[in-house]
């Protein structure tokens, strides 16, 4: 029996990819079956039919997190997250989760500065049933007044579990607030103490009733689902949500200007905290999403620090004296901005501003040793296995398509970015590498010896 | 209310995992016995290797996975850049598993370079030298990053609970060594390690494309894979009485870590192991779990609980994981206590246990998903010695489960007098939690 049924279309690529015949891209062999629907309250819909299994994934991707938020109501978009969970209208206090959890589905969600994702896998019969409790939240949440309070200290719980008593943790954020100081994504995300103790309903219900709603939205549906009966369902149980008068020009409202790291010099901020090695992240101002220069960023940022062969792992740790015990590099896009990043854990007897200056130093000695055919094509290679691997199944490709029409505002997006993936050349890698560190960076570390 | 009648009618579970299971062929090459599953939705496939040997079969704690993540330090014709380079290259994926009982390495990569990946990958197994070099440099790494795990209090936490609860047995050191026993492992005894590995029972595990099965000749020819060794089943006396809570000292935490549970013998799981899992998945299994329910949905006093009964062939372990706030901690143990107490006595409702039977039966289908958990869950069956149509029953047995069943698993597993506590936190904690046993403050640094 064939494992799985076609859910995308492969006309594979018959040579290495380390040589990939030139008159089919790589573009061309991945074709989608998406049916996308727009409903008349700007509700954007995606369909993938898969059959082989009897489940599905449903993905709801809201534009809204953490750049929405402003002081005194820090965490807003994060604590909404939970209290989606507490039950609505018609689907009333404690019903939801016993509702999925009960059919063998399981849910969750996540916020980011961007957006709140909500998702389900489900079985295939309990279509209609998900789409009813989605529609039935994003119309008339209940936030109940004894569930918001107990729900307070869950978040106040989880904000210790993720930062205060995690080091890893509180030297994202230091990152964060020192790169984009003053700007909405140097906030957590979680939120500041103060705030998440004192938001009230009334604040949180008229946040809701900012962003909440179909023209805000875009769902992904993946799985054992009749497309047209599906699409029935959500016309049906979405089409008379009234949309946001106000959303649409609450975004417009948030200028890329306004989210751009401030950076004149060098800056460094040291904090104490209970890591007896000291643990940094070291970051420099790129682009937001969609940007271009982002593909070869991207390129950049796994020929520097992924895999064993990386330029960083054979340069500070697979060496006679490791000065890190681990290194990573990444290039993290937001919706409105973006940052190259550097981070790792450092053998104690390291000096910090030694180490800073020598890496910075080194960064720059990279964009003229490191970025070579051979490393360029590794790293398409390997984007290869990881794009396989990320639509292996109904959530994975859920999530794909969603990132791609939530961020980049067209699911078709893939193909394009698989397009420039394809073309991105060792000039265009050395370009954004010099570029990239010649600009002022940040270095944030967080050390039991720090000061 | 409408809902919980509702649920009181159980779910049908339409899906045949029979068709789906015939699926898996099992096949004979030469000397390696293989599990095929034929997949082409993707051009990669997934080649896992089970050795029937893990930590139990090492003289020094760390041996074998160190074993496992120093292949690619270097053979005797190339050094670990160039190894490093050549996985790489081919965007190959290796990763290992070690358990205290078997081992598992796997390679994913595209299907069009399976032949130079498993022939490098054959290489490394006949002829890693484990070079002095790397392999100081590599535990001074390792030492590192172990001084440096109280910046995770949920891992500290774990680590500390594993060598407490499986106390003088020979499954309390954690796989990945200490301290103390990287001092002592060499490239002789890695190489040593190795030998014993390449002649222990194997089995193969592939997924893909069905051209991958072509691969044959180049593992029959250059692996030289034996299957001499066998690992004989150890047995474990029953775990002993427990009379006092184990706090972990940790600086400057306002919150803490908490892990109760205990090992089991093979003779208190034999037969039981859906069962047990069943009753883990009703206490701590989801959103809707007794313990989310009470810890977190009706007081607040957590983000997350979960519960576990794992088993493997000759021991298995059940435990509930969670942390709180300093103030509430010994709340938190005690109303877990309460809970235990409850769902053993029958003290549930039938509503509670209906959901959870949907759960289980509406949910199965999931397992077959994706494709790694699936080989996952078919090489455990097979060291445990189960049989796939246990799989293809799972729904049927769930079925059957009845109240009484439920209760007298959690009344078996999680006996409070036998239940090891660890709880990982501030020294202040010492007083709360005096209230439900005598405290020994001990310190993380023993337990590196």
């Amino acid at each position: 029996m064939k494992f799985l049924l076609p859910l995308i279309a492969f006309s594979l690529l018959t040579t290495s990819c380390s040589s990939l015949k030139k008159e089919k891209t790589l573009a061309d062999s991945i074709n989608l079956d998406v049916t996308e629907m727009k409903l008349n309250n700007g509700m954007t819909a995606l369909i993938v039919p898969n059959s082989k299994l009897p489940i599905f994934s449903l993905y709801l991707f809201y534009k809204v997190g953490g750049k929405n938020e402003v002081p005194g109501i820090t965490g807003a978009s994060h604590f909404l997250e939970h209290m989606m969970f507490k039950g609505a209208k018609k689907y009333g206090k404690s019903t939801i989760d016993f509702i999925i959890e009960g059919s063998g589905g399981s849910t969750n969600a996540y916020t980011t500065a961007d957006q709140t994702v909500y998702y389900e896998n489900l079985p295939s019969k309990e279509l209609e049933t998900i789409l009813d409790i989605e529609a039935d939240r994003m119309e008339n949440l209940l936030l109940d007044a004894e569930d918001f309070e107990k729900e307070r200290s869950v978040v106040l719980e989880e904000r210790k579990m993720r930062y205060e008593n995690s080091p890893k943790g509180q030297l994202y954020q230091l990152l964060m607030s020192s790169l984009f100081a003053g700007t909405p994504y140097g906030r957590p995300v979680i939120g500041e103490i103060p705030d998440i103790k004192s938001v009230t309903r009334e604040q949180m219900l008229a946040y809701f009733k900012r962003f909440y709603a179909p023209n805000n939205v875009t769902l992904v549906l993946v799985g054992d689902v009749n497309t047209r009966r599906a699409k029935d369902i959500i016309e049906e149980k979405f089409g008379n949500i009234p949309p946001s008068k106000t959303v649409e020009a609450d975004h417009a409202s948030l200028k890329d200007e306004d989210f751009a790291p401030k950076l004149q010099e060098d800056k460094v901020v040291h904090q104490k905290g209970e890591s007896p090695n000291p643990i940094f992240m070291m970051a420099y101002p790129t682009y937001k999403a969609g940007h271009i220069k982002g593909y070869a960023l991207d390129v950049l940022s796994s020929i520097l620090g992924s895999g064993k062969s990386s330029s960083l792992i054979n340069d500070y740790i697979l060496i006679k004296r490791p000065i890190a015990t681990s290194l990573y590099a990444a290039h993290q896009q937001l919706d409105k901005s973006g940052f190259f990043f550097v981070g790792g854990e450092l053998v104690k007897g390291i000096k910090l501003e030694e180490f800073r200056e020598g890496i910075k130093a080194k960064l720059k000695t990279y964009c003229e040793t490191e970025i070579t055919p051979k490393n360029v094509q590794k790293i398409k290679n390997n984007y290869l296995v990881d794009l396989y691997s990320g639509l292996d199944t109904n959530a994975g490709l859920a999530q794909f398509l969603g990132d791609r029409q939530t961020v980049m505002g067209d699911w078709r997006s893939y193909k394009k970015e698989l397009n420039l993936y394809e073309k991105v050349t060792v000039d265009d890698v050395k370009e954004v590498c010099l570029e990239t560190f010649a600009k002022p960076s940040v270095f944030t570390s967080v050390w039991n010896q720090n000061k | 209310m409408k809902y919980f009648l509702a649920t009181l009618l159980l779910v049908n579970s339409a899906f045949a995992s029979d068709s789906f299971l015939k699926s898996v062929k099992k096949i004979k090459w030469k000397d390696m016995d293989v599990v095929w599953i034929e997949d082409d939705k993707f051009p990669k496939f997934t080649a896992s290797i089970y050795f029937q040997d893990g930590a139990l079969g090492e003289a020094v704690p760390g041996t074998t996975q160190l074993a496992f993540d120093q292949l690619t330090s270097g053979t005797s014709k190339e050094n670990q850049r160039q190894l490093a380079e050549f996985f790489d290259f081919y965007g190959a994926n290796l990763r290992r598993s070690v358990t205290h009982e078997y081992s598992v390495f796997s390679v994913q990569a595209l299907t069009k370079d399976i032949k130079p990946v498993i022939g490098k990958v054959c290489e490394i197994f006949n002829d890693a030298q484990y070079p002095k070099e790397e392999l100081s440099s590599h535990i001074s790494r390792m030492k590192s990053q172990l001084r440096n795990l109280v910046t995770s209090h949920g891992a500290l936490a774990d680590r500390v609970f594993r060598k407490i609860s499986l106390a003088n047995t020979a499954y309390a050191n954690p796989v990945e060594g200490n301290l103390e026993s990287f001092d002592k492992i060499t490239s002789e005894s890695l190489k040593t390690r190795l030998q014993a590995l390449n002649k222990t029972r194997k089995v193969l595990y592939l997924a893909g494309p069905s051209e991958v099965k072509n691969i044959r000749e180049v593992i029959e020819e250059n692996c030289h894979w034996k299957n001499e060794i066998q690992s004989v089943p150890q047995k474990l006396s029953k775990p002993s009485e427990q009379s006092a809570i184990y706090l972990v000292e940790v600086p400057n935490a306002n919150q803490a870590q908490i892990r109760i549970g205990r090992y089991l013998t093979e003779s208190e799981f034999e037969g039981k192991h859906d069962k047990f899992q069943f009753m883990a998945s009703f206490l701590g299994g989801g959103f809707t779990s007794k313990l989310i329910q009470e810890l977190r949905v009706k007081r607040g006093l957590t983000y997350s609980a979960g519960a576990y009964a794992s088993m493997q062939r000759d021991y298995g372990r059940a435990g509930i994981s969670t942390f709180s706030k300093n103030e509430t901690a010994a709340e938190t143990i005690a109303l877990i206590r309460e809970i235990l107490g409850d769902v053993a006595g029958g003290k549930f409702q039938e509503k509670e246990f209906t959901h959870q039977i949907n759960h289980e039966m509406g949910g199965y289908a999931f397992g077959f998903e994706q494709m790694n958990a699936f080989l996952g869950q078919l090489m455990l069956y097979d060291h445990q010695g189960r049989k796939y149509d246990e799989l293809i029953n799972y729904p049927d047995v769930i079925s059957k489960m009845t109240r009484s069943e439920l209760s007298s698993s959690a009344m078996e597993v999680f006996k409070w007098s036998k239940e090891t506590i660890v709880v990982v936190g501030d020294k202040a904690l010492e007083k709360s939690l005096s209230k439900i046993r005598p405290v020994r403050v001990i310190k993380y640094e023993d337990y590196l």
